[in-house]
């Protein structure tokens, strides 16, 4: 049953976030009978939860449709990418696995950030586009308009845009006929020496990890022996098949083919993205291009409350990280905190959903200090330190070089924002690129930034400059020297390790400032007077004071008062949940948060 | 060891009436609902059924609401209900509540007639000003009309004193201060505001039209109470109540040394000496499932001996006295150290404690500060 590859079309669809990807996906497996209307839970292709809420697509998947098509058929593979700028290395993953990309844009909406990004790493990959304008059906459609925006950014000829709407199926049709017509059948030799992308992998609590794979050349068959080339592992193939959507077994899959592979591996660790699948002993085989190990962006303590939940935590991060390889921890230990665990994640988002998984699944009170992108220390001694806790950064006069990692950052805004997008740029020590004009209404501002000032808020920032109309995405560019100092807090004149940050030395004084003022408003008052003082070695820049308390006692305790006044004392336990107490003070887990304050726009 | 369940002493009787509902007030009450009384007094005299003896009395607390607002004849009935079931020994102690304005000649007769020894009266400030601002319906006269005739009737007086009222100085609480002294009274009450939630007074706060005082200048006032009243010859007793010698309020002793009590009336709660049993809160919804024999409790607080013996610190170090690790362990079973040992050392390392090996009694500074102290004893965390 195994197919030519001349009938066989891989693509991915790309598009900013909610611009119908999902409902238009859907439209596609109903289309082509791969799932009946009356199957169809919302948007198939998005089934995790955490990823249902934020209603984004964080992993990729894979879906085989099979179409018939003049009278041939033809089986498409749909593989679906992550819209989020955390995951860009797993969308470059997945659309090399792809030799076309539908590029959607919504009629009302137009180009977006995510629009552009996406739309150049599929041309930088050499994928056929398909061009798609959606929601057409929208009463407010400004479809002439988007095409030519799409013309301006992205040289996309208007004639080649098909028209489609995912909530009422107009177009579909012409639109599966225009990926048959144009995206090229993958070449590839299936006689010829084994080599498959890995592209995905997710965990099944039954049989391990359920590897994605893209062949490139050869056959892969069930029961055979295939070795990883990256983690130089060897396996034996218990299971290979397609999701249809469900997996589906199947004997062989040959070159061109998207599939899966179930090995019984235990550890999702030992399945890199992008690592390529051979023959073991099959020394002639090279290494398929792009393989990049994880690279994790954003690091941050995690410290369990109790010190004696630390194993348990040890645990539910060991779980957590079965499920999700590009996810990092070794234990740690901070002077203020205790023992726990430094962890890395892609991004922001990333964190957020391993920090929310943890909640929900390990019972458990965690204290956890604020984020920090990576830096690299060239040292005096010619060596290079690489730093994830600003802990570690040494002495001054170990320093030769401080460096922190800069974005190349693309905000596509109505042209009336441009200032205030410039202000924010230039506010956090942007190099300013260029300007091009999609449309007389829209244009697009490069920058390059420092990781630092976007990853926080900077999003949040564009989109209230620019009323929500602003959208921006980033990349990686590199690390650059700066000048850069480890800005210290003293809570009572401790040095509160957990709360030490990296910053800009000329935006240090404001930082500092306004860390001590927000870290008085999030402690407590104590029955002593508390000084908060941020400092540059031993140099203190800004410094705030809590007072002590001074009347805390409850009037009236009569017969009627005392079981409602003990709940109302005792129950002071539950805030003192998320608390850690350094020295005899007591900080509030808002209060490692604290330090993200930039305290810029506000002065 | 468990000590045995001793039958209660004292009881208490909650009226549940006001003319109107103060600003600040989040009492269990009905106000200008007057047509109510009839009810009340069938359900109260259901409600006392619950105790099959007649009990002997060292005290009785009639509290509200306004008791005194029944008017002489309702306190005729409410009097005529509880004498039966309860009966009070020859030194008992029986206060009764009383807005200064409805204190007249007869109606002190009337309630000395009934066994009344003592009156509590909700005076709150002696500044016209400062009455207003609290919502009362009083004159400053009528404190004093009140205080005079209740002491020329030979009963024994207490005065509620509020202090860091909306908008009220340093200054004006210490011309209330003597004001009070003046009045030549027995004993004093005298409450810092607190700002309950769902109060007139709560909503205004939240819409900034009034404003809480300052921590530093309550702290201020409190002292300045504590300094004056003192000074004139009051003991301070316990954190709100000041006496002259031999006047503290037995009845409030009784709460404190966490001996049984009864209470009867809607959101009273009686203690058996093991379990505080708080009746339901709603006036009406009280009257109805006492009336209709239906269950009318509320919350019900069940104690081991150590909880209780842990509740015992909290409210024992809230009077200036302190706790006798004898008296403790005798009336608790367990030992003061076992409960709190760790706590008092480090409160008298930090000066908010003296402990002289028989008695821990919190200093002043700790008495201020002490809800801060409580959570460590009542979790016996830390
Ligand atoms: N009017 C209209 N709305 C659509 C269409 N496709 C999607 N939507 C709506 O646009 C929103 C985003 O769609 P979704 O498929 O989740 O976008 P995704 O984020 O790109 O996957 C949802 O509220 C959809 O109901 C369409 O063709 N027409
Ligand atoms: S008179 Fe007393 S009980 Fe009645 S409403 Fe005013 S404060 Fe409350």
């Amino acid at each position: 049953m195994s197919i030519d590859s001349a009938h066989i079309r891989n693509f991915s669809i790309i598009a900013h976030i909610d611009h119908g990807k999902s409902t238009l996906a859907d439209r596609l497996l109903e289309r082509t009978g791969t799932v009946e209307k009356r199957q169809l839970k919302e948007q198939m292709l998005d089934d995790m939860e955490l990823e249902r809420q934020r209603g984004i697509t964080i992993k990729a998947r894979a879906v085989r449709m099979g179409y018939h098509y003049k009278g041939e058929l033809y089986e498409l593979n749909l593989i679906d990418t992550p819209g989020h700028v955390d995951f860009h290395y797993e969308v470059s993953r997945s659309l090399a696995c792809c030799e076309g990309a539908v590029l959607l844009v919504d009629a009302f909406q137009g180009v977006e950030a995510q629009t552009v990004a996406n739309a150049y790493a599929a041309i930088n990959q050499n994928l056929t586009i398909v061009p798609v304008v959606n929601k057409i059906d929208l009463v407010h459609a400004r479809v002439d308009e988007v095409l030519a925006e799409m013309e301006q950014s992205l040289a996309i000829d208007a004639a080649e845009v098909v028209l489609t709407s995912g909530k009422t199926g107009l177009g579909v049709d012409e639109l599966l006929a225009a990926i048959i017509e144009r995206v090229p059948a993958p070449t590839g030799d299936p006689n010829g020496v084994l080599r498959a992308m890995i592209f995905d992998s997710h965990y099944d609590s039954y049989r391990g990890a359920i590897t994605y794979v893209r062949l490139v050349d050869g056959t892969i068959k069930r029961g055979q022996k295939v070795r990883f080339l990256e983690t130089g592992t060897t396996h034996e193939v218990l299971e290979i098949g397609q999701f249809v959507p469900q997996r589906r077994a199947c004997e062989e899959l040959v070159a061109g083919q998207v599939g899966y592979l179930v090995c019984n591996i235990k550890d999702v660790k030992q399945v890199h993205i992008g690592d390529t699948v051979i023959c073991p002993g099959d020394t002639i085989a090279a290494p398929l291009p792009g393989y990049k190990r994880p690279q994790r962006m954003v690091y941050c303590g995690l410290y369990p409350s109790e010190g004696e939940n630390f194993e348990e935590l040890r645990d539910s991060l060991e779980k957590l990280s079965i499920n999700d390889p590009s996810f990092d921890y070794s234990p740690e230990s901070s002077e203020a905190l205790g023992f726990g665990f430094r962890c890395g994640f892609l991004g922001l988002l990333h964190m957020e959903i391993i920090q929310q998984r943890l909640e929900k699944e390990a019972d458990l009170d965690l204290v956890q200090t604020a984020p920090n992108v990576t830096y690299q220390i060239l040292k005096t001694d010619g060596t290079v330190l690489e730093i994830t806790n600003p802990q570690d950064v040494p002495d001054s006069g170990q320093i030769d070089e401080f460096r922190q990692p800069i974005v190349r950052t693309n905000f596509l805004v109505p042209v009336e924002h441009i200032g205030p997008v410039m202000q924010l740029s230039t506010d956090r020590r942007g190099t300013y690129l260029k300007t091009e004009y999609l449309s007389p209404t829209r244009a697009m501002l490069t920058f390059d930034l420092p990781l630092a000032d976007v990853i926080y808020d900077l999003h949040d920032k564009l989109k209230s400059v620019t009323r929500g109309y602003g959208t921006m995405d980033y990349e990686l560019i590199g690390y650059m020297p700066a000048d850069l100092v480890r800005l210290d807090i003293l809570v009572g004149g401790k040095n509160v390790d957990a709360l030490s940050i990296i910053c800009d030395r000329r935006d240090a004084d404001r930082r500092g400032r306004s860390i001590v003022k927000k870290l008085r408003s999030e402690i407590d008052r104590h029955m002593f007077e508390i000084a908060l003082q941020a400092a540059i070695g031993t140099k203190v820049i800004a410094r705030e004071t809590i007072s002590a308390m001074r009347k805390n006692v409850t009037a009236k305790c009569y017969g009627g008062d005392i079981s409602r006044k003990k709940k109302l004392w005792a129950k002071q336990k539950e805030g003192k949940k998320r608390m850690k107490s350094i020295g005899s003070v007591d900080i509030p887990q808002k209060a490692f948060m604290a330090v993200l304050d930039t305290g810029v726009d506000r002065a | 060891m468990i000590p045995a369940l001793a039958p209660p002493r004292s009881v208490y009787v909650h009226v549940p009436f006001c003319r109107h509902r103060c600003g600040y007030c989040d009492f269990s009450l009905l106000a200008g609902r007057d047509d109510l009384f009839e009810r009340y007094f069938l359900a109260m005299a259901c409600e006392l059924k619950r105790v099959p003896l007649p009990l002997a009395l060292d005290t009785l607390y009639l509290g509200g609401g306004t008791p005194s607002h029944l008017g002489p004849a309702g306190l005729r009935r409410l009097f005529n209900l509880l004498h039966g079931p309860l009966v009070p020994v020859g030194t008992a102690e029986i206060t009764m509540e009383a807005n200064p304005s409805d204190v007249t000649g007869p109606l002190a007769a009337l309630a000395k007639g009934f066994g009344v020894t003592r009156f509590s009266l909700g005076a709150q400030s002696l500044d016209a000003a400062t009455l207003r601002s609290l919502d009362r319906d009083h004159s400053p006269d009528d404190v004093r009309q009140a205080t005079a005739t209740l002491l020329g009737a030979g009963l024994s007086v207490s005065v509620d004193l509020l202090i860091a009222a909306p908008g009220q100085s340093l200054a004006a609480v210490e011309q209330d201060l003597e004001a009070v002294i003046a009045l030549g009274v027995q004993h004093v009450s005298v409450y810092c505001l607190t700002w309950e939630k769902g109060t007139q007074f709560d909503a205004l706060r939240a819409q900034g039209i009034l404003s809480v005082a300052d921590e530093s200048i309550e702290r201020a006032m409190f002292e300045a109470t504590i300094d004056r009243l003192e000074a004139a010859g009051f003991e301070h007793y316990e954190v709100s109540n000041f006496a002259r010698p031999g006047f503290r309020c037995r009845h409030n002793e009784a709460y404190w040394d966490c001996r049984p009590w009864e209470a009867f009336g809607p959101g009273a709660a009686r203690y058996d000496g093991r379990e505080r049993i708080t009746n339901h809160r709603s006036t009406t919804g009280w009257m109805t499932r006492v009336l209709e024999g239906q269950d009318f409790t509320g919350d019900r607080d069940a104690m081991t001996p150590e909880e209780a013996a842990r509740e015992r610190v909290v409210v024992g170090l809230r009077r200036r006295d302190g706790l006798d690790r004898e008296e403790f362990r005798a009336a608790s079973g367990l030992a003061l150290d076992t409960i709190a040992g760790a706590a008092i050392v480090a409160w008298v390392a930090d000066g908010l404690a003296t402990d002289d090996g028989q008695r821990v009694r919190l200093t002043r500074e700790g008495l201020l500060l002490s809800d801060a102290l409580w959570q460590r004893v009542l979790t016996g965390r830390g």
